[in-house]
């Protein structure tokens, strides 16, 4: 009889921790995620272009709006707000239907003709017409773009209100907006993929690495960035670290065309003396890919075949090409120590190769140091991006075979105006009661089903 | 200038010279004083530099010493002495511990002298230090360097240590900056301060001037850095340390002396990296200088002075009976024989007084002896000429009376024809005795002058036109009359009769000497103030005792002569305040001199007495 009884004792406890257990990591509605970001936006408009591409703005565009359709972690389109779509006249009439039921944050319904004005506000040069709850668009050339283009958040659905003030479908509305400091958030009930679990969102912006390493160690933020040169470190020092694959590239980019073939022949020579992997090694303290490509390996699947090694004797033979040897200044982000150090460090490499580089944080310099985030969805759409982006000459062909997007990504790098360095990923480390969050292939974070654990059920 | 100015100017000099002297000689000893203070202030500062520098340097070997020590640092030198040693990990060390140790510049080096860390350029990670082998030789102490930065190169106090952990060691160089901060630690005092030259560059830069003074990079218009080039060059050339003075306008009030000092690095030539310039502001001397000028311009001044003063009371008192001795020595050669200085005292100047008045006293009684001898000889020459001229009419008289009696005696019927020729005899002689009674009578009544404004020339071509006619006369021999009249001769106050007689009577008396024809010159001309007529002829001339004596009256050369027609011309001139003189050679010819003074004073007197008689007398009526 006592054995019985303690047999009971013992299956009772077990069915007992089991459904704690089962508690404990069952999604809980409620609760503000508190986020901070190094970026400070001062528009939410996914159309802006006055502002840069990046993984923050990316990550508040896909909170506040929806895309036709989306890309999933392996690349592959997906339905969006569009449930379906037919492409006829080979790829040059493209028809989405709208899910039904959808509505904007003020309760209006997503029609095809809202639909349709704000992907032509986006995108002035293209023909989009509205058909009852579709939306076609319609492209002259026999090469148009990937379907992935409509997923990039530039082409995110957005209706303006007689105050211009924009409001989406997306999974939260805007609550409190303080441009380049807070954004506040509150879920949206009637979102059409369901309530998300979080009841908030408050944005943060212009918070330096070392605050937001502060603010998540104080509990004053869940889910805070990483920068590429702290994630060894941040590893090292227990927390979760989430990282994506290389989606922005470092590199150098001149701010004009090179008007000689000497120039160009420096320019080469410039990019033949960085130490990459030294430069990896130390200053990125093992983060990122030396890259001398444009597209990382990953997207492109050829990008190994650009040698990133330094070599030194290669660039003074191309240097010892030109008689007059111009004295350059290169430009960096002053707000971001990494970036001073990288210039310091190309400057230093440049002078072995005997060029003049001189680093300054001023705006106006000959050659500048950037990032630029990668569209990262589709290899031709992500090349045009950064082209776009750069500067860089307008690509003929927006698709084709693998050999065709290396000719073009060649004939981008034979400009001289961009010298890749490196790949980077997007880190970010979140608190151990933030669950279920997620990154995008763009890098940028999904918290569409995160919920927190210290949320009240 | 007065014997009295004189003694008076060589006292005042001797006491301005004795002050300037003693005032140059105090300001000699004070500068000398004062340079030497200035050096030892100078060698004091340097002296406390050099400490300041030492305890600064002590400091930063401390903190290099704490830092290889560290954990951190001691946990590198671990994990590098392994086989498999990454220094990635560690590039941001050095900034770290820098910043924690409050070190300006600090750099982690492997056993070879690359770079693992650098605090001050980061970015070098991988690089060898050049400067590795010199810094690493000195494990102990502290030395200068000049650190290569990104953009420039920074003057540093640097120390070096070593970490052994296995076979390769970990150095540690670290150091701070020398630069405005380090200066302005240094303790100065109020008029001195401290620059520090970096020395870069083949030439002299204004850039590589530390100034604590200066803000920011604004140049001192006041105080241009460019002044200390001179200097700097020096330093530069000679390697060794230099003072030298930097005027920073033209009052020397504001230049300040510099004592430049070379700043060497470590390694084998002793590079020169920096110069410490440690200056001092001359302005406390130059005051002080000009101070004691200036006092000693005011005591000079006051002594001069005073000098003027007291010499002034000293020369007079010296000089006064030699100024009377002066005044009567004037007064007797004025002609006031009884002239007398008052004798004080029984020095010399009394002696030389007391034997002014014998002198004069003797003179008198001789001019009294010589005035008496003169009266009688003149009497004697006059009655010895009276005789004779009474005594030529009266021998006819004699002979005439004795004949007359000889007649009435021997031959009565002859007598009235004798007497009627001897009464013509007589009447004629008498006659004669009259007009030498009258001449005589003529002559002691000479008539004074009646002064009027006269010109000399004209009154001497009328006396030239008087005689032309009577100097051509025939039957003897001519005599060429010269006029030579000065352009410039002012009138005077003289009688033009009197003036006409006299110059009519030198006339005379030359064409009496040239009875074989010659040559009468009349001259005027002016003189001094005065007017001066000359009566030259080429006669027979005279000689030296005759001229002695020839204005004598009744002196005489001639056969009839009276001997009163010079003695008239001498009157003459004499009423007119006048002289005359006479210069002659025998066989040569004679020139009679007269010098006459203008004397148009004394005509404006008579016509203001006029005046006022024509006054007097209008009133009267």
């Amino acid at each position: 009889m006592r054995h019985i009884a303690w047999n009971w004792f013992v299956a009772s406890s077990l069915l007992l921790g089991a459904l704690a257990l089962e508690a404990e990591t069952r999604p809980r509605y409620g609760g503000t995620l508190h986020v901070t970001m190094r970026a400070a936006l001062t528009s939410l408009d996914p159309a802006d272009g006055s502002q840069p591409d990046s993984f923050a703005r990316r990550s508040v565009t896909a909170l506040l709006f929806d895309t036709l359709v989306s890309v999933d972690e392996s690349g592959h389109v997906k339905p969006a707000l569009a449930e379906s779509w037919q492409l006829a006249r080979g790829n040059q009439r493209r028809q989405f239907r709208l899910r039904h039921g959808i509505r904007f944050h003020d309760g209006t319904p997503l029609t095809g003709e809202a639909a349709a004005s704000s992907l032509r506000a986006a995108n002035p040069s293209w023909v989009v017409i509205s058909e009852g709850d579709s939306v076609i668009i319609e492209c002259d050339s026999p090469d148009p773009a990937p379907l992935a283009e409509l997923a990039l958040s530039r082409n995110a659905i957005v209706k303006r209100d007689a105050d211009n003030k924009l409001i989406g479908t997306g999974a939260f509305h805007v609550v409190d907006w303080q441009p380049g400091k807070k954004l506040s958030l509150a879920a949206e009930e009637e979102h059409w993929s369901g309530r998300p679990f979080l009841e908030g969102i408050e944005i943060e912006m212009g918070r330096s690495f070392r605050d937001q390493m502060t603010a998540l160690e104080l509990g004053k933020a869940e889910l805070v960035e990483v920068a590429p040169e702290q994630t060894h470190r941040v590893s090292q020092a227990g927390h979760s670290l989430t990282s994506s694959a290389p989606t922005e590239l470092l590199a150098l980019l001149f701010t004009r065309e090179a008007s000689s073939p000497e120039g160009k022949l420096l320019r080469e020579a410039l990019g033949l003396s960085v130490e990459r992997g030294s430069i990896r090694n130390v200053l990125l303290q093992g983060a990122g890919q030396p890259a001398a490509s444009l597209l990382p390996t990953w997207i492109s699947g050829y990008g190994f075949v650009f040698k990133a090694e330094a070599d030194l004797p290669r660039a003074r033979q191309l240097r010892d090409q030109v008689r007059t040897i111009p004295a350059w200044t290169i430009g960096y982000d002053g707000s971001d120590p990494l970036a001073r150090l990288l210039a310091e460090r190309v400057a230093l490499n440049a002078k072995d190769a005997g060029l003049s580089l001189q680093p300054s944080a001023s705006a106006s310099s000959d050659v500048r140091l950037v990032r630029i985030p990668l569209a990262a969805s589709d290899p031709w759409i992500t090349l045009q991006e950064l082209a776009a982006q750069s500067g860089l000459p307008a690509m003929k062909s927006k698709s084709g075979p693998t050999e065709d997007l290396y000719a073009a990504e060649q004939a981008e790098l034979a400009t001289g105006r961009l010298i890749p360095l490196f790949h980077l990923p997007a880190s970010y480390t979140s608190s151990s009661g933030l669950r279920n969050w997620a990154l995008r292939i763009d890098g940028s974070w999904d918290v569409a089903n995160a919920w927190l654990e210290s949320a009240k059920p | 200038m007065t014997f009295r100015r004189k003694l008076l100017a060589v006292f005042a000099l001797t006491v301005f010279l004795s002050v300037a002297g003693v005032a140059l000689l105090v300001q000699l000893v004070i500068r000398n004083a004062f340079e030497k203070t200035e050096n030892q202030r100078t060698a004091a500062l340097v002296a406390q530099f050099q400490r300041e520098f030492d305890r600064r340097g002590d400091d930063v070997a401390r903190r290099v010493e704490g830092i290889a020590v560290s954990e951190p640092v001691s946990r590198m030198a671990t994990a590098l002495s392994g086989t498999s040693a990454d220094s990635a990990e560690y590039f941001d060390l050095a900034r770290l511990m820098a910043d924690n140790r409050q070190l300006d510049f600090l750099e982690f080096l492997d056993s070879r002298g690359t770079i693992i860390s650098s605090a001050q350029w980061p970015a070098k990670f991988g690089y060898p230090d050049t400067t590795f082998e010199i810094s690493a030789s000195d494990d102990k102490g502290h030395f200068l360097k000049m650190e290569e930065l990104q953009d420039s190169t920074a003057l540093g106090l640097f120390a070096v240590r070593s970490i052994r952990v296995g076979e390769h060691p970990v150095y540690v160089i670290g150091g701070r900056r020398l630069d405005r901060n380090f200066l302005m630690a240094l303790d100065l005092p109020a008029d001195m301060r401290a620059l520090l030259y970096q020395n870069r560059g083949d030439h002299f830069s204004a850039d590589q001037l530390l100034d604590p003074a200066s803000t920011g990079n604004a140049p001192d218009a006041t105080h241009p850095a460019d002044k200390f080039a001179p200097l700097v060059d020096a330093v530069r050339q000679y390697n060794q340390e230099i003072t030298g003075i930097v005027p920073w306008s033209s009052d020397q009030a504001d230049e300040e002396v510099f004592h430049a000092i070379p700043l060497r690095g470590v390694g084998k030539d002793h590079p020169l990296l920096g110069i410490l310039l440690i200056g001092n502001s001359r302005r406390s001397y130059v005051e002080l200088k000009r101070s004691i000028r200036n006092s000693a311009l005011l005591v000079g001044g006051g002594g001069i002075v005073l000098a003027i003063l007291l010499s002034s009371w000293a020369s007079a008192r010296v000089t006064r009976p030699i100024v009377q001795l002066a005044r009567a020595a004037q007064d007797v050669a004025g002609g006031n024989w009884n002239a007398s200085v008052e004798v004080e005292g029984h020095d010399e100047v009394g002696q030389l007084a007391e034997s002014f008045n014998r002198m004069t006293t003797e003179l008198l009684a001789q001019k009294e002896r010589l005035v008496q001898t003169e009266r009688v000889a003149a009497w004697r020459e006059l009655a010895r000429r009276l005789a004779h001229e009474l005594k030529n009419p009266l021998f006819p008289l004699q002979l005439t009376v004795e004949n007359l009696m000889r007649a009435r005696s021997q031959s009565p019927e002859m007598f009235d024809e004798i007497f009627s020729e001897s009464s013509r005899t007589l009447l004629a002689e008498i006659s004669n005795l009259k007009a030498i009674i009258g001449r005589f009578s003529e002559f002691s009544k000479m008539p004074q002058p009646q002064l009027q404004r006269v010109q000399v020339n004209e009154v001497v071509s009328a006396v030239a036109r008087l005689f032309q006619a009577q100097l051509q006369a025939p039957g003897r021999e001519p005599i060429a009359c010269r006029l030579e009249l000065g352009e410039h001769v002012e009138p005077i106050a003289a009688d033009p009769e009197l003036l006409h007689r006299a110059l009519s009577n030198l006339v005379l008396n030359a064409m009496d000497a040239m009875p074989k024809g010659g040559i009468l010159a009349l001259r005027t001309r002016r003189d001094d103030g005065k007017v001066v007529v000359e009566v030259a002829d080429t006669g027979s001339g005279l000689t030296p005792e005759e001229c002695e004596r020839i204005f004598t009256p009744y002196y005489t050369s001639k056969q009839h002569g009276t001997g009163l027609g010079l003695a008239i011309v001498q009157s003459v001139i004499s009423d007119h305040g006048g002289r005359i003189s006479v210069h002659s050679e025998p066989g040569k010819g004679t020139t009679f001199v007269i010098e006459l003074p203008r004397n148009l004073e004394a005509l404006e007197a008579i016509g203001a007495s006029k005046n006022a008689e024509v006054t007097e007398g209008n009133l009267s009526r």
